[in-house]
């Protein structure tokens, strides 16, 4: 054998072995990325998956939102032998298009959804079935275990898992976890031969300020008057003052987030945050307590009303009363027009403005929900001449539901305003031992303390004496004001004549109050006024949650609001009509025999007790509180309020009464309060 | 001979070895699961049989075997016959006879017929061939080569060929003959292109344009450039390769095993096999080159070309060098007939050695 031909063969062997070599380099390094993206392309259905999302809690960590793990149903088609009639047998069991589900096992040879999220009994019916072919996969279904509880807060969640309303819109990111997908290993004859879903962290869970308790409350006491007063719509938010916490956020109707789908889409929205209205006579807080901290006013200056009008930018206003002179203090008790308007005046534009602002007007609050309206409160650059008059009392200007809660609140807590917060807390894996504690924010002062408490007593002369009498609580001192502003007519220019936007906006009880609480009724029909159709609302749910948070009586039950029985205004006594209306009244209460002693505010309309509420012993058992501390105003406010005629001598806090607290008297009785600095 | 043992080739044998157990290796992590899982232990049997045939032909004077080529051929020739008249129909093939529970492929026997006919053929002669004696081998290699392709077969075909290359180029062929010799080779190329089978046509079709119809015909080189090169620099791991598993990649215990074996260990498991093979094949030349005769020297070239046609061929395709021809990886796939024909072989080669300082 030639040694040179092997030689040359060793030769062909080595060239050859060099550009595999290189060959393998270049597949294996060069081409590596490219060609492994192209084995994973081939080899992988990814089905996105979602992890389950966090839980939602009221502030007792009850759960309001939860996700179940439910079962979803896919078909790998080539696995099949006969789809049409495997098609048949599902459609049967899940109620689908048999033709449209056949046509989508057709379609794909490797994967197809037959359906998402099933029943348990369409789950448990498929299984038995044991059909080839047809495989279930786990996936997280968003359950709303107190149905329409607080619906349009937590807002509710798509197919895909995705929050389209509400906190699960606002939070989705957080709560909504990790997005994996489910990785269908397909053969090359497309075989899905292994599916894998990675483990999936779940979402954050979310604490909320509501208490599902007063949140119940609220929305069973406003759905009862949206239905008894035929109304749009209702909302109603209860705000802890002191530090800006939604206890509730309320609307009616409500909807079911189990069933969106089914849901008018109005029905959708939070009006609590989207939705601005003009307050009306609600404004004159501000414009009053505005007035009150620039010192242009104090509570008892008498301020000539004009006999219900005046001229503004060239506009005749005309009040809605023909007031003469009345002190600040009445002004927002019968919530005079042109005693608002006068104040305004005397803070001119743009002090005005600053105040508006101030308490969160033409901003947006940052609670945490989506939608948030920042309302229409224009500069005073873009003011006509006749603007502040309407908007000192309450016109011209567009706010919040959760606006104007807040401005109370901030009147209630003493002139410091809290943003409002729904979130409490957030935290991730299981629940903790101990319930999460709200972290307070910084307060921001509007008015001073002084003014506040000012502004406090006017507004529960509005309770006891003004506009709002049906808000009187049973037990509780309780401070607020009415708002009853026309709608905008939608068709033109101007003010509907029909559509009234009532509500009223107070607080209990008057010492560090426990709650404010806003009720807004829209286009009741039959009444309009805001004390009228949202007092009673106020009344009911204070006079439950009071009771449920704690909070100690201030004033003794089961006597019945005093207004009822002293004629606070003595214009109206004698009047026939009233005696008529109140004996209507009387037939709730128990000893009927005093209604004779009773009388009514003539220029208000006659207290009908709310259903089940049970007024009882007019007459009798009145208990003399203690008036121990308290400075002249309250304690001339508690004795209006109980009926009781005091004596007051001296200045500064009350330090001795006559009779002792604890004495039972009739009303009418006097009583003898000294004070002293 | 009993001192003989101590000139068998260790070397060789382990490294012959070595590259068995990782066939049989990958065999079992590619078929992992499939229907064919249990075929790497068929393989273990096979190779059992390997050993004891190589352990019998190294016994067997390779003397004696260039003796009685002639009627090794004979034999050869009626059992391709038989196999093409009552052999059982595989993949509309007739390949294989059945022997106890085993299917033998008597083409793989052949090869090692065809070997030693041809090192008998350019043993006696002194001269280097002329033309007549190119046609009398070109017959007497082709009518096995016409059999098997008849069965049909053309990878096993394709095989017999470059034993009579190397026995020519060995046996002293003139390159100016050679040289016509290709020639005409080339000429009467597109001559056989007529009788080769549609799906023959295509895989050559496909070899050139790979992407044209990637689903049928280029569908094969594309998955196994895919596999190869998923696999990068390590390799995914035993029983991880994602294109063996999924059944992209066809065959990957037999045709595709290197590329099976390249998903799952890297361009660095690569590398090492074929310098494994590189080592046998160099070992073996060396081999020839020791041999004590003109004949033993072509019997292990013989084999040489063999092995060496099946390594770049298949490696070749594996890595889109080559179209799909159904050339097995010697030792590494799996298959019976194709071991017990590498271990006979290697038993004769081992007899050459052996009888290097005896004569």
């Amino acid at each position: 054998m030639n040694p040179r031909r092997i030689t040359l063969m060793e030769a062909v062997l080595v060239g050859w072995a060099v550009l595999v070599c290189a060959r393998l380099f270049d597949l294996q390094v060069f081409n590596y990325g490219f060609l492994l993206h192209k084995a994973e392309r081939q080899q992988l259905r990814t089905i996105d998956v979602s992890a389950p999302r966090g839980v939602i809690y009221d502030r007792d960590l009850h759960p309001l939102a939860m996700s179940l793990r439910v079962d979803s149903v896919f078909a790998v088609p080539s696995q099949i032998h006969d789809i049409e009639a495997t098609a048949h047998a599902l459609a049967g069991v899940l109620g689908l298009d048999e033709k449209d589900l056949a046509g989508r096992m057709h379609a794909s040879r490797s994967f197809c959804w037959v359906a998402r999220k099933i029943t348990a009994e369409q789950s448990l019916r498929l299984h038995r079935l044991d059909l080839k072919g047809i495989y279930f996969q786990k996936e997280p279904k968003r359950f709303y275990p107190k149905g329409t509880l607080a619906a349009q807060v937590l807002g509710y969640v798509g197919l895909d898992n995705k929050g389209l309303g509400g906190i699960e819109r606002e939070f989705n990111p957080e709560i909504q976890g990790q997005r994996g997908s489910m990785l269908v290993q397909v053969d090359a004859h497309q075989h899905s031969y292994n599916h894998l879903s990675e483990h999936l962290d779940a979402g954050e869970n979310l604490v909320l300020t509501i208490d599902e308790n007063i949140q119940y409350i609220a929305q069973q006491e406003l759905d009862a008057a949206v239905a008894s007063t035929h109304a749009l719509r209702g909302t109603v938010i209860v705000e802890r003052p002191s530090t800006g916490e939604i206890l509730a956020m309320a609307t009616s109707p409500s909807f079911n987030p189990n069933d969106y789908a089914h849901t008018n889409p109005s029905y959708l929205q939070n009006p609590a945050v989207t939705d601005v209205y003009e307050p009306g006579s609600v404004f004159k807080i501000v414009t009053v307590s505005a007035a009150l901290q620039e010192h242009l006013t104090n509570p008892d200056e008498p301020i000539d009303c004009q006999m219900g009008s005046i001229w503004v930018g060239g506009r005749l206003i005309h009040d809605h009363a023909r007031f003469g002179i009345l002190t600040p203090t009445q002004i927002i008790q019968h919530s005079s027009d042109v005693g608002a308007i006068k104040l305004g005046l005397r803070l001119g534009d743009d002090r005005f403005y600053k105040y508006i602002r101030a308490y969160g007007f033409g901003q947006k609050t940052g609670i945490e929900l989506p939608g948030e309206s920042r309302g229409l409160a224009r500069p005073p650059d873009r003011w006509t001449p006749m603007s502040i008059g309407a908007i000192s009392m309450g016109q011209e200007i567009a706010v919040t539901p959760i606006q104007v809660v807040s401005m109370v609140s901030a009147v209630a807590d003493g002139g410091v305003y809290h943003s409002p917060h729904i979130v409490l807390d957030r935290f991730t894996g299981p629940r903790p031992a101990t319930l999460p504690q709200y972290q307070v924010p910084l307060g921001r002062r509007i008015v001073s303390g002084r003014v506040a408490n000012e502004m406090k007593m006017m507004l529960e002369q509005v309770v006891l004496a003004g506009t709002a009498q049906p808000a009187q609580l049973n037990g509780y001192t309780a401070a607020g004001k009415t708002g009853t502003a026309q709608k905008v007519d939608p068709g033109g220019h101007g003010y509907s004549k029909t559509d009234y936007v009532a509500s009223f906006a107070g607080f209990a009880p008057l010492q560090n109050p426990a709650i404010t609480v806003l009720v807004v009724i829209d286009s009741p029909r039959g009444g309009h006024e805001g004390g009228k159709v949202a007092g009673p609302v106020f009344k009911r749910i204070a006079e439950r949650v009071l009771p449920y948070l704690g909070v100690p009586h201030d004033v003794p039950v089961n006597s019945a609001p005093p207004s009822l029985l002293a004629g606070a205004h003595p214009a109206s006594e004698g009047s026939g009509r009233s005696r008529g209306e109140l004996a209507d009244a009387a037939q709730a209460v128990t000893d009927s025999g005093t209604s004779d002693t009773a009388e009514i505010n003539g220029d208000q309309q006659p207290y009908s007790p709310a259903p089940g509420s049970v007024i009882v012993n007019l007459g009798k058992g009145l208990t003399v509180p203690s008036f121990s501390g308290q400075p002249v105003r309250v304690v001339a406010g508690e004795c209006e309020r109980l009926g009781l005629d005091p004596i007051l001598q001296g200045h500064g806090v009350a330090v001795s009464q006559s009779p002792a607290a604890g004495v039972a008297v009739v009303p009418g009785s006097k009583v003898l309060i000294r004070f002293s600095e | 001979m009993r001192s003989a043992w101590r000139d068998f080739d260790w070397f060789l044998f382990a490294l012959v070895l070595l590259v068995c157990a990782i066939g049989i290796v990958e065999i079992y992590s590619a078929t992992l699961g499939t229907k064919f899982a249990s075929v790497y232990i068929k393989q273990i049997y096979f190779l059992g049989a390997g050993l004891f045939l190589m352990a019998v032909f190294s016994r067997i004077d390779y003397k004696a075997l260039l003796e009685v080529a002639p009627w090794l051929y004979v034999a050869s020739v009626g059992a391709l016959l038989t196999v093409l008249v009552v052999g059982r129909a595989i993949f509309h093939s007739r390949r294989w006879i059945p022997i106890g529970g085993a299917h033998l492929q008597v083409s793989e026997f052949v090869k090692l017929a065809i070997i030693i006919v041809v090192a008998r053929f350019f043993a006696e002669s002194k001269a280097p061939p002329g033309f007549g004696d190119v046609l009398r081998l070109g017959a007497l290699v082709g009518v096995p080569m016409l059999l098997v392709l008849a069965e049909p077969d053309l990878g096993t075909t394709l095989t017999y060929a470059p034993i009579a290359v190397v026995g020519l180029l060995l046996g002293g062929l003139s390159w100016r003959r050679f040289g016509v010799l290709l020639l005409g080779f080339v000429l009467v190329l597109p001559l056989a292109w007529h009788h080769l089978h549609p799906y023959q046509k295509a895989r050559l079709v496909s070899f050139v344009h790979p992407e044209a119809d990637p689903l049928h015909s280029g569908y094969q080189v594309l998955q196994s450039k895919i596999a190869v090169g998923s696999g990068g620099l390590w390799g995914k791991g035993m029983a991880q390769g994602s294109q063996t598993r999924g059944e992209f990649l066809p065959v990957p215990q037999t045709d595709f095993i290197f590329a099976a074996f390249a998903e799952e260990h890297g361009f660095v498991g690569a590398i090492i096999v074929l310098a494994l093979y590189f080592l046998i094949l160099t070992r073996l030349i060396q081999g020839a080159q020791l041999a004590p005769d003109k004949g033993g020297g072509l019997l292990i070239m013989g084999l040489v070309a063999v092995l060496a046609f099946h390594i770049l061929v298949n490696v070749g395709m594996v890595v889109g060098f080559m179209p799909v021809t159904g050339i097995p990886l010697p030792l590494m796939s799996s298959g019976g007939s194709s071991l017990l024909f590498c271990f006979a072989a290697l038993g004769m080669v081992m007899n050459v050695r052996m009888r290097r300082f005896v004569n």
